[in-house]
């Protein structure tokens, strides 16, 4: 055996050693291609804006959501157009209309990020089994999971809080429930292959517990799926959870919503144009914001440049 | 055959791995990949088996790390039988046979320093975490990497790199057999002598015996003390690489050995072989060889060569060379 | 122009020259450069083959003969002249002689051949397109272009797909489709590599007659320089985007002047001669490509390096006492210190 001294060895082999060179820093890599994609980096700053005005809302809006204002409607009874003190106007109850933009933030934000949270851990969790598992499991798991996904998502929201009741809770449950279908999905396919790499293998052989080898070897792999599936499910939620609000049967009022604001707004267009403009753009923006950010994510995590070293 | 002696570190016997493989709703037909293979590796010793696609020696390879279960035969190390075990024996069994894969690319978690891939060896040999560090060191100083490669990811890293990562993490668990799948066929012919003469030097220092697998005979030839050339799933050919190489018995390890192309032997008559190896779902019948053999009689047609003892210590599965062995004892005794 | 280049026009022999060719891939740092200046050439009917490892640059000149660069690579300095009146070798010139007048065989058949089609239509799409062949002469032809490769029931494979085939059918088969327009180069790729011992054999030896019959000249490039020894007759070795020394192979196997050559040569275990405890081997590896190097790049590995050698770049040269040539400080040059120990050797 050659016992050569630390340095002599460096010299030997860190000398000639091919090191990959240009292959930086996932972070670098990640800051430098962000501050190249202004869309990006746009939608990004939204999305921080958002999740900003969402958390600190008692402190940002202007008024009370749910307070109707007796200046809020003109002698007419009709809302009032954006002023100097109602900025964005009022709504047919004489609510201020930005106040409820801010606070609908809130609501759609929180059952958008906390209805994918949990689709994704259903998702993960049933696709991960019965990836890993395979044999009579998987056969079931996805099944089940076929079945679920036949069903026309809406049709299958509605029908549910029809029995449950309308409520943010149940808004958030019926999702969640309609959307981890995906994840488990693309998940299995990706467990599949993982498992049949060789380091899985060595991991086997070295007399890894299987529990050890998914968390160390295979959820690692499958975060960027993760990171994407959530960000493009947060924007398929908001929109869902818009839609169900729209229906009426969504978070009940008189709490805001941006999408009951629309449905309110869609009534009164003619004489109130902006009940509508103003939660349709945002609602617009922030799905826009997300799809965005989740396209630029899908490219960065893309396995053809993420896989260092090939 | 010889039987086990006491110093024998691995020892198998009629091993059978065959795959079930359904067509549809008529019947199923068998894979016969490994088929009654026999072989033994002594404390300290490698063992080199030879083949070509479809031979079975990674089969081979993967049953006796329990990746795959055998469907017959017995494996025993030092004298107990390890085969299809489970549970907590399989995880005892496991840190004694280690394996070193070909792909240097895929056999270490791209995502994991390489660190954290030798700590997880260390981990299941039972080694405290605040330990993990001077071991790393130790380790990789064993295999002639500097320390900092500890804290590079395999992405960092070379193909011989690699390799010698592999070999450390596979050092890690004190194993007793190390079974190198093609470990050096992916690497440069240069990095590939360096990993040989590292792994030479190992099992000098800690007597640890290799199961060889390789599809070149000149790494083969260097590497084993015996060797067990594969065709089809059977051994036809088993004997210390002195004999076998300076005096090759079966038809196919005639062949083989001609026709690796090799600089000291240019210019050479080569013996041409015609044909492939067969589908081993549906071998030939009798010797499986029989096709494609020159010096093929009738009965290798009929049936299936055991695998016998000759004059020279070597052990061939070829009614030819028994024939030739009966002869020659024949004048010998008359 | 080159010393290759002048003799090769004035015997008007060669069906390639390689003149000074640098192939280049975008680079932050540096050049970029993956084949430095590199010039030899390939006479009629002769075989030559290209030895190196990983990052050698092998695999890209021959690619760059072929006007087949991967992008973003590009041709960065040099020319490439083809054919038996020696055009020069464009892109815009490659559909008059790819595949008619220079052929290429790849390590991965089932990459280089469509999945898709056919393996009779194939070969008779190269017939028909390039030498206007009719329907039904390119379908006997194809046919017997299938038996001389040796794919004895070739009416059959004819209807196959390539996935039906094995490797080295495959092999076979792009070699069919690669001589059916009798090129006058044919350029093998690593032919070998994935394939079986035996099975390379017979490939090789195939290789061997159809290029004799057809009287096409071999580029045969490979990592294994027992193949190559046995089949060409010179030999190329490269290492780091360079020829560092060529000649014919006997010279080269009992002289070799490069101390890479003679570490190519040891690395590798005898198959009949008593073997060392140890092989002579080189500690480190082959630099990464596009790096730029000051000096001779083997330096770092080479047991024989001085100061000299890591300044000044040795240049491609011929010796007086051996035919060829070699780029080295040290070959030749009867003062230069002997081998020195320790980090050398591994």
């Amino acid at each position: 055996m050659i016992n050569l001294p630390e340095s002599e060895l460096n010299a030997a082999f860190g000398g000639s050693e091919p090191t990959v060179l240009s292959e930086p820093n996932f972070w670098r890599r990640a800051g430098h291609s962000l501050l190249h994609d202004p869309i990006a980096m746009c939608s990004f700053a939204f999305i921080a804006l958002l999740a900003v005005v969402a958390v600190f809302a008692p402190f940002i809006a202007p008024f009370n959501p749910l307070h109707e204002f007796s200046n809020g409607l003109s002698f007419q009874g009709a809302p009032v157009a954006p002023n100097g003190h109602f900025l964005l106007g009022t709504d047919a109850s004489g609510r201020d209309v930005l106040s409820r933009l801010i606070y609908g933030a809130r609501v759609s934000l929180m059952v958008g990020v906390v209805a994918t949270g949990l689709a994704s851990l259903i998702g993960v969790v049933i696709g991960t089994v019965s990836g890993y598992v395979g044999g009579v499991t998987e056969s079931i798991l996805m099944r089940f999971t076929d079945m679920v996904l036949s069903f026309p998502i809406l049709l299958f929201c509605v029908a549910l809080i029809a029995v449950t009741g309308p409520s943010a809770r149940n808004v958030v449950l019926v999702i969640a429930f309609a959307y981890w279908t995906y994840l488990a999905r693309v998940v299995r396919g990706q467990v599949l292959s993982l498992k049949e790499r060789e380091f899985v293998t060595a991991a086997r052989t070295l007399g890894v517990g299987h529990l050890k080898i998914i968390r160390k070897h295979i959820m690692p792999h499958l975060l960027p799926t993760i990171i994407v599936y959530g960000t493009l499910g947060v924007a398929t939620s908001i929109l869902i959870e818009a839609s169900l609000s729209f229906l009426g049967i969504g978070v009940p009022l008189p709490q805001a919503s941006w999408g009951e604001m629309i449905s309110e707004g869609q009534q009164y267009f003619q004489v109130a144009p902006w009940l509508l403009v103003a939660p349709g753009v945002v609602l617009i923006l922030t799905v826009l914001a997300f799809n965005l950010a989740g396209d630029w994510l899908t490219d960065l995590l893309d396995p053809a440049t993420r896989d260092m070293g090939r | 055959m010889t039987s086990p002696t006491s110093t024998t570190l691995v020892d198998v016997r009629d091993l059978n791995v065959h795959f079930r493989v359904r067509r549809g709703l008529a019947a199923s037909r068998s894979i016969k990949a490994v088929d009654g293979v026999s072989f033994e590796l002594s404390p300290g010793q490698t063992l080199g088996i030879a083949g070509e696609s479809g031979s079975g020696k990674s089969t081979v390879a993967r049953t006796l790390v329990q990746i795959i279960r055998p469907t017959g035969g017995t494996i025993s190390l030092d004298g107990e039988v390890v085969t299809n075990l489970k549970g907590s024996r399989l995880r005892r069994y496991r840190r004694r046979m280690q394996m070193v894969y070909q792909d240097p690319y895929d056999s270490l978690d791209p995502r994991m320093m390489i660190r954290e891939a030798i700590g997880e060896a260390l981990a299941v040999r039972g080694l405290a975490k605040s330990q993990h560090k001077d071991e790393v060191n130790q380790l990789l100083h064993r295999v002639n990497l500097p320390a900092s490669v500890a804290t590079r990811y395999p992405g960092q890293l070379s193909g011989g790199q690699r390799q010698r990562v592999s070999i450390a993490r596979a050092l890690a668990v004190n194993p007793e057999v190390i079974i190198c799948d093609e470990a050096v066929a992916a690497l440069d012919v240069s990095i590939r002598a360096q990993v040989l003469n590292l792994l030479k030097d190992i099992q000098r220092d800690t007597g640890v015996g290799y199961l060889f697998i390789s599809h070149d005979l000149s790494t083969l030839r260097f590497m084993a003390d015996h060797v067990a050339v594969m065709y089809v799933g059977r051994i036809v050919e088993y004997g210390t690489s002195d004999e076998v190489f300076a005096n090759p018995l079966h038809p196919y390890t005639k062949a083989l050995i001609s026709a690796v192309p090799s600089v000291t032997s240019r210019g050479q008559m080569r013996l041409k072989l015609s044909g492939e190896p067969p589908d081993p779902g549906n071998p030939p019948s009798g010797c499986p060889f029989h096709p494609r053999c020159p010096e093929a009689i009738d009965e290798c047609r009929r049936e299936r060569p055991e695998l016998l003892m000759t004059s020279s210590g070597q052990r061939v599965a070829c009614h030819v060379v028994s024939a030739r062995q009966r002869k020659e004892s024949a004048k010998g005794s008359a | 122009m080159t010393t290759e280049l002048v003799d090769s026009v004035a015997s008007r022999d060669a069906v390639v020259v390689v003149d000074e060719l640098s192939v280049a891939f975008p680079s932050r740092s540096g050049s970029g450069e993956v084949v430095r200046c590199v010039s030899f050439s390939v006479k009629a009917g002769q075989r030559v083959g290209l030895v190196g490892e990983s990052g050698s640059g092998k695999s890209l000149t021959a690619r760059a003969i072929m006007q087949l660069i991967p992008e973003p690579g590009r041709i960065s300095g040099g020319r490439v002249l083809v054919g038996d009146d020696l055009v020069l070798a464009t892109g815009a010139s490659a559909r008059r002689w790819r595949g008619t007048t220079v052929a290429m065989i790849t390590q991965d058949p089932l990459s280089s051949l469509n999945p898709l089609v056919r393996v009779g239509a194939q070969i008779t799409e190269m017939l028909r397109y390039h030498r206007h062949f009719s329907r039904a002469d390119a379908r006997q032809r194809a046919m017997e272009l299938l038996n001389a490769v040796g794919l004895a029931n070739s009416k059959r494979t004819m209807r196959q797909f390539p996935s039906a085939l094995s490797g080295g059918m495959r092999q076979r088969v792009a070699l069919a489709i690669a001589i059916s327009c009798n090129p006058r180069l044919l350029i093998a790729d690593e032919p070998t590599t994935a394939l079986d011992v035996t099975i390379q054999a017979q490939v090789l030896d195939l290789l061997e007659r159809m290029s004799a019959e057809n009287n096409s000249a071999v580029l045969l490039i490979s990592h294994d320089l027992g193949v190559v020894a046995n089949f060409c007759d010179e030999i190329l070795v490269m290492y780091a985007g360079r020829i560092v020394e060529s000649g014919s192979t006997e010279r080269l196997l009992e002289h070799p002047l490069h101390p890479y050559t003679t570490a190519l040569l040891t690395s590798v275990p005898s198959m009949t001669e008593e073997l060392p405890e140890r092989l002579l081997s080189i500690a480190g590896s082959p630099p990464v490509g596009g790096v730029d190097v000051v000096g001779c790049p083997f330096a770092p590995r080479c047991p024989l390096a001085q100061p000299l050698c890591s300044e000044v770049d040795p240049p491609l040269r011929a010796l007086d006492d051996f035919a060829g040539r070699v780029a080295c400080h040290a070959a030749g040059n009867k003062e230069w210190p002997t081998a020195r120990p320790a980090v050398g050797v591994s």
